[in-house]
């Protein structure tokens, strides 16, 4: 029985020892056979969803533009924007009306046409009476919109009750502006989530949970068709596991590169692929009360923060310094743009010039969780911050509370300084400077309480200047403006980081988070 | 016998409501707000009181769970509120997942722990006794996470032996029997599919099986040594039967009942614990919905999960009781 019992247990692990390295390292073939030479991208989990009214996270963005087209597009690179099932488009002068020319011979993954009834009904379905209040983005990307004609079968124009002139930059944006099926809309209802059906270069094959979505080439695309036939995203929690498999050859692209994997992944011949994030990461001053409705005294501790050095060793090179609030990509940006620079004898001057020759203590608020935007956490970046103000005699207290939490204290203007940083939406300038408008203190997106009434008239000329010439040289002055008046101290901007196999092609990263794969080929 | 199980399945209830009542609590009390989720940063005040309505989060938390019970009962664990699919699918989807897991890392853990604790017992205080307890102890001690971690970069990266991630090479899909791989490709022949499942399920299961391998081992020892030094172990081999027979007929049958004891236990929580190895592994069982479910206060999912894993752990300590008596005729359930 003994010998019998071991027989039998080594026997076992050499008939699973031989299934193993005697069967295995064989093609990839099996069921569909199609996706062996599939180009694998690897992201953290599941998309949310794939209708683009109904979700706002990246995972869910980055799979949306493979499938889906919107009206316009950002170019590469930066948030300029371009045509894509518009051909054209022109704005009436008062910029309430616009007019967009539809692409002819477009037809969506399940043969229906794409027209201007396919814009209205796409348009209408985020309008209230039929909207949902779980359409994350619904009321951003159509605001002020009144109503949508269908002119003629391609030409759509759309009434605003408001000039807008970021109205086209929401228009790119890649949730809740790419455009559905109306028939697929109307027969999969809430199923669409899994069911998705765009114009775009690939359409959708499988999505099999917690593993993996397959698309394939649309082969009736009105465009240049995708150069790889079949692609699959694949779905792995750990940033370190997902590096893991780009090394070994079984994923082609990962997204979401650790810092720390960075030097192992060069070692073994990845490609590393930086874009600047479109966020900002900002330190910030209640200006509505003492200390720091004292401008001096703002600009005192601004000049004693060594941003430089934050960027370079508290997030090791993997951000930008920022000039401005603005990402630099973003159309109205100022390279002009100066801010106070870090200087420790200039700012203990500063300080006696603010009316405290002797240092002063004062209360920051912080948020205890890593942020897109601050990917080492609040409380990491609070402490750097302390003992940069500690060398002139200024003592910051922290207090760190979780990300829910601190909303809510954020809101209610505890403490006299408090870490924060913005996401942005639709790649406009108006979309991070409206953070600094008075009237956004309401709705407490403006937690710095900060009022100009100069610099509320520049972003109200910017969002009704319609000529782009015209509104960057407003927002170079409003970007200065906010500069010279240091509501906030401007940390970083992140970096996002993919990295792809040496024999993968043409792939890039945009500053939104999401990227093309039509365009990627592997050799 | 019949009367004993069907009062344990009575029991069920009371653990159930117990179960569901604190995950709901839970959920609704200290994670943050759905609807905030779902907004994003552009969650105003109205927008969020408008989708709490829509969500039905804006009803007295004792109505909201009355609900989820009643349609819970039925079988309903309700659409996730992220991404609004059924529970019950996705639940039904991925439980062969983490049953083929927990299976496999038990198989491991009884065969490795049973063998190391008999061998450790008679060869007491030798080297292997020595080196197999404080493997034991490791085992015990080291943290999955890291576990699985490791094995990635040793048998993934540098040995290049096996896959890291997942639970089959994308492009092979066995036939859908049963949801186990292993089984579907064994039965309907596609030896490539077995080769590739077994392969990924090598690492993830090792790793999950690690802590119940050590503790499999640990109280076999125990038992064994307590076994024999029995006296009917000395009768055994005054008889002349031959040490092996002594061992595994004699000795191993009667400490077996405590081991299989550990041996449900463990796989009750390994089908409920699998959370940090599939979470490393990628592996789309239930223990990667429910973190994902957590992380986005997806409340039915976190709450279906849960009822599901809970439901599974009364059901296999039931099965482990009824077996003592299959083993040990002296337990008699009345």
């Amino acid at each position: 029985m003994y010998k019998k019992g071991w027989a039998a247990l080594v026997s076992m692990v050499l008939v699973a020892g031989l299934v193993v390295t005697g069967c295995g390292g064989g093609a990839k073939t099996g069921g569909s056979s199609s996706t062996g030479k599939a180009l694998v991208y690897a992201q953290g989990s599941d998309p949310r969803g794939l209708d683009p009214a109904f979700v706002d996270d990246g995972e869910s963005a980055k799979i949306i533009t493979q499938i889906y087209e919107g009206l316009v597009r950002f170019k590469s690179g930066s948030t300029e924007i371009q045509p894509l099932l518009a051909t054209e488009w022109n704005v009436s002068p008062d910029g309430k009306e616009w007019t967009f020319k539809l692409r002819q011979g477009v037809k969506f993954h399940d043969g229906t046409p794409f027209n201007a009834q396919a814009v209205k009904f796409n348009i209408e379905r985020q309008l209230p009476p039929n909207a949902n209040a779980d359409m994350p983005y619904a009321e951003f990307t159509y605001d002020g919109v009144k109503k949508v004609d269908a002119v003629d079968d391609y030409t759509v124009k759309i009434t605003l009750d408001k000039p807008s002139a970021a109205f086209l930059a929401n228009l790119a944006m890649p949730i809740a502006a790419p455009l559905v099926s109306p028939e697929a809309a109307k027969k999969y209802g809430d199923k669409l989530m899994e069911n998705p059906v765009g114009t775009g270069p690939y359409k959708f094959v499988k999505w099999e949970k917690g593993q993996m979505i397959e698309l394939a080439a649309f082969d009736e695309y009105w465009g240049e068709k995708a150069k790889t036939k079949n692609v699959v995203y694949k779905f792995t929690k750990e940033n370190s596991v997902r590096a893991s498999d780009l090394m070994t050859g079984s994923v082609d692209i990962m997204d979401g590169v650790d810092t720390n994997d960075v030097k192992t992944l060069e070692e073994k011949g990845m490609k590393l692929i930086k874009t600047p994030g479109m966020n900002i990461n900002y330190m910030g001053f209640y200006t509505n009360k003492a200390p720091f409705n004292n401008l001096e005294l703002r600009k005192a501790i601004a000049m004693a923060i060594n941003r430089k050095n934050l960027v370079d060793f508290l997030y090791q090179g993997n951000a930008q310094l920022p000039n401005s609030v603005l990402p630099d990509f973003i159309p109205g940006y100022s390279k002009d743009a100066k801010y106070l620079d870090y200087n420790v004898e200039e700012a203990k001057k500063q300080l006696a010039k603010a009316g405290y020759p002797n240092g002063f203590s004062f209360n920051a608020i912080t948020y205890s969780n890593p942020r897109p935007y601050n990917p080492v956490n609040g409380e990491k970046l609070a402490a750097a911050i302390q003992a940069d103000l500690a060398k002139i005699g200024v003592t910051m207290n922290i207090k760190s509370y979780p990300w829910k939490e601190y909303k809510e204290v954020l809101k209610n203007g505890e403490g006299d300084a408090y870490f924060y940083g913005w996401i942005g939406d639709n790649g406009d300038a108006d979309n991070f400077l409206m953070l600094l408008d008075t009237a956004q203190i309401k709705g407490s997106l403006n937690s710095s309480k900060y009022s100009n009434p100069k610099l509320d008239q520049m972003l109200e000329e910017g969002r009704t200047t319609m000529d782009p010439v015209k509104r960057a040289q407003i927002y170079a002055q409003a970007q200065q403006l906010i500069n010279d008046d240091v509501p906030w101290v401007p940390i970083s901007h992140s970096v996002d980081m993919a990295a792809v196999r040496p024999n993968v092609k043409g792939f890039d990263l945009h500053p939104t988070g999401v990227h093309w794969l039509d365009i990627v080929t592997k050799e | 016998m019949a009367k004993y199980i069907v009062r344990r399945i009575l029991l069920l209830f009371p653990v159930l409501f117990g179960v569901s009542l604190a995950t709901f609590m839970v959920m609704h009390l200290f994670t943050t707000d759905p609807a905030e989720i779902i907004l994003g940063q552009h969650a105003t005040t109205e927008r969020v009181a408008a989708l709490r309505e829509e969500l039905g989060l804006n009803k007295p938390i004792y109505v909201q769970y009355a609900d989820y019970l009643s349609d819970a009962v039925r079988g309903d664990f309700g659409k996730s509120v992220i991404t609004k699919t059924s529970i019950s699918d996705e639940l039904m989807k991925r439980f062969p997942a983490t049953l083929e897991l927990a299976l496999a890392a038990i198989f491991i853990a009884s065969v490795a722990g049973i063998t190391a604790g008999v061998i450790s017992a008679v060869k007491q205080n030798s080297i292997f006794d020595y080196g197999s307890m404080v493997a034991a102890l490791m085992g015990v001690s080291m943290p999955i996470f890291w576990l699985g971690l490791m094995m990635i970069i040793v048998f993934s990266v540098t040995l290049g032996w096996l896959p890291s991630s997942g639970r089959i090479s994308i492009g092979m899909t066995p036939e859908h029997l049963t949801g186990l791989y292993l089984l579907d490709s064994l039965i309907t022949g596609d030896m490539e599919a077995f080769s590739d499942a077994l392969k990924h399920l090598i690492l993830p299961a090792v790793a999950l099986g690690s802590y119940s391998t050590a503790i499999i081992a640990r109280m076999t020892r125990a038992t064994m040594l307590e076994t024999i030094r029995q006296d009917y172990i000395r009768t055994a081999r005054a008889k002349g039967l031959s040490e092996k027979v002594v061992i595994i007929k004699h000795a191993l049958r009667n400490a077996l009942i405590p081991i299989v004891t550990v041996i449900g236990l463990q796989m009750g929580s390994l089908l409920g614990g699998a959370v940090l190895t599939e979470t490393v592994f990628s592996w789309p069982g239930i223990g990667s919905y429910v973190v994902e479910g957590i992380m986005a206060s997806d409340y039915p999912r976190v709450q279906g999960a849960v009822l599901l894993i809970g439901t599974i752990f009364v059901l296999v300590n039931l099965v482990v009781d009824i077996l003592y008596s299959v083993l040990d005729p002296r337990i008699q359930h009345s």
